[in-house]
């Protein structure tokens, strides 16, 4: 899906140079223009989030490199390369015939791809002004530039694969296709491979497959992992009269925290008989814990959990927290109440214990419990539970504040895994 | 991209200061700097967060695996002068009180 949404305005660059000039005029319209702000923030965020920033150290991956030295040897390029632009500064991951670390933005042909968000072709970069002072081509003699913007799976631009050659030369349709579908390959390497999206679907068919409706009351969640499979988790599930929701978040994001996190929906499900039966939530968390101590030191991680038993019946609330610590209830008279403990997350410390709080949800209460990858995309961090009141206030039902938190997360380019249950008292109370 | 000044003082405490955002990447570099710290001999350790803006819960694991190595050591690792931003992390997970914010590096051993 990704190569198709991809515009190819050039695909016509004729070997006599008219469509190119005309193409490149249009370009420098483009870039006269304001930058949109917006499109360089979410850009930078899909950047970071898929953990292409600038490395400490040079490195070089395998995977990048067989493509790109098949780019050079099937277009008897000078050069082939994917760029990363990270804030001001450009980085390789992969580089064929030149061998440089890092580069000013501005200084590359790349930042220009990646404003345009197209496929950009400069048949002699000596004739354009826009490109005949670059380093490049004024230290390195490059003349030729090729180079294709790669996405990610919201169409922000997060690299561009480019070939370069040192002699002025133009490229053929049928070429210009082979590179794109270089780019498209190198792409689904940058953003994940399909193994990944079908560990993505398996971790999503874990977690409940309907909300709850019943007695006046509705629960839901969402689940918005920010790479294929995420180390949040939550369930809920009702039984004898109490529902019980869990709502988890291990420590990192990816492969490696879903593998823990499977882990704890485990444990967790494994205390729900007895958390339904009324046994202390201090007491299950405690033997969550034990289960998962070994697996957490061994993977030097942690996880922070909140926990709550709802009495369908009466609306009193049982919960503990190990250290999630974002919890509100939003009163039917608009207050804004966070449920809080002092406990710290499971895998901290070995003699850490948990406690059970009470609180109640009254008919026309509303209850959301969720990670801290929401937090990240709320404006005040420090005070942030007036902004998520509102935000609760301001949908009807669950499934309407889920939807919300799910456009907040597109729209902000989530960092974090982004987690959310929402539960809702009918302002009728039913016997 | 984050970097790391890394200095000994007199007394021979290690002083790491994180600049930028302490995410999953860095705290990788960040576990991997606390090791070879205390690897290395130097067992009371300040992470100097003033120049820190943001940090996620891996950076806040590899702070929790810092000290950790460091007690094993018979040291331990101290936190000084964290932004607000930061000190929510710390709050919310109820780690402020594990990793206590010193107001300075220097007298962050004091007591």
């Amino acid at each position: 899906m990704f190569s198709e949404d991809r515009p190819t305005s050039t695909r016509d660059a004729g070997p006599d140079g008219r469509p190119v000039e005309r193409r490149r005029r249009a370009d420098r319209a483009d870039r006269a223009g304001t930058p949109p702000d917006g499109v360089e923030r979410r850009r930078q965020r899909a950047v970071d989030s898929l953990g292409l920033s600038v490395p400490a150290r040079q490195q070089r991956d395998d995977r990048f490199d067989r493509i790109t030295r098949l780019a050079a040897r099937i277009f008897d390029a000078s050069w082939a390369g994917i760029t990363v632009l990270d804030g001001d500064q450009a980085w390789f991951p992969s580089a064929q015939g030149f061998d440089i670390p890092l580069m000013p933005r501005e200084d590359t042909f790349c930042s220009r791809t990646t404003s345009n968000a197209r496929l950009t072709v400069v048949p002699d970069a000596t004739l354009d002004p826009d490109y005949a002072g670059l380093p490049a081509v004024v230290n390195d003699g490059i003349r030729f530039y090729a180079g294709v913007p790669m996405t990610d799976t919201l169409g922000n631009v997060i690299g561009v694969f480019c070939v370069y050659d040192h002699s002025p030369r133009t490229m053929p349709g049928r070429d210009l296709e082979t590179l794109e579908d270089l780019a498209a390959w190198a792409q689904s390497e940058l953003v994940g491979s399909s193994e990944m999206l079908r560990a993505g679907q398996v971790q999503k068919a874990m977690l409940p497959a309907a909300p709850l409706h019943r007695d006046g009351w509705d629960v839901d969640g969402i689940c918005l992992p920010a790479l294929a499979v995420g180390g949040d988790l939550f369930d809920f599930a009702l039984t004898n009269g109490v529902i019980h929701i869990g709502l988890g978040d291990v420590m990192g994001k990816g492969t490696g925290a879903a593998l823990v996190g499977a882990g704890v929906r485990a444990a967790v499900r494994s205390t729900h008989p007895e958390v339904v039966t009324g046994t202390d939530l201090g007491t299950t968390t405690h033997r969550v814990a034990r289960t998962l101590r070994g697996d957490l030191e061994r993977n030097e991680s942690f996880v922070t959990l909140f926990q709550c038993a709802i009495d369908v019946a009466s609306g009193s609330v049982r919960y503990a927290d190990a250290g999630a610590g974002l919890c509100v209830l939003l009163r039917v008279d608009g207050t804004v109440e966070r449920l809080t403990s002092e406990d710290r997350p499971l895998g901290i410390l070995p003699d850490d214990t948990w406690t059970e709080h009470r609180t109640t949800i009254d008919p026309g209460d509303r209850l959301l419990v969720f990670s801290d990858g929401l937090l990240d995309l709320l404006h005040d961090q420090v005070e942030w539970w007036p902004e998520v009141g509102t935000l609760v206030g301001e949908h009807a039902d669950p499934a309407g504040l889920l939807l919300a938190v799910r456009e907040l997360t597109a729209a902000q380019v989530a960092l974090d895994d982004v987690t959310a249950v929402a539960v809702y008292r009918s302002p009728e109370a039913r016997e | 991209m984050i970097e790391f000044d890394v200095r000994t003082t007199d007394d021979g405490i290690g002083v790491v200061a994180p600049r930028g955002r302490l995410n999953m990447v860095a705290a990788r570099q960040l576990r991997e700097t606390l090791t070879g710290l205390v690897e290395g001999g130097t067992r009371r350790i300040v992470v100097d967060l003033a120049g820190t803006t943001f940090l996620d819960s891996s950076a806040l694991g590899a702070l929790v695996a810092g000290l950790k190595t460091a007690r094993q050591a018979g040291g331990d690792l101290r936190i000084a002068r964290p932004t607000e931003s930061v000190m929510t992390v710390f709050r919310l997970t109820n780690m402020d009180k594990v990793l206590r914010a010193r107001d300075d590096v220097e007298s962050a051993f004091d007591v």
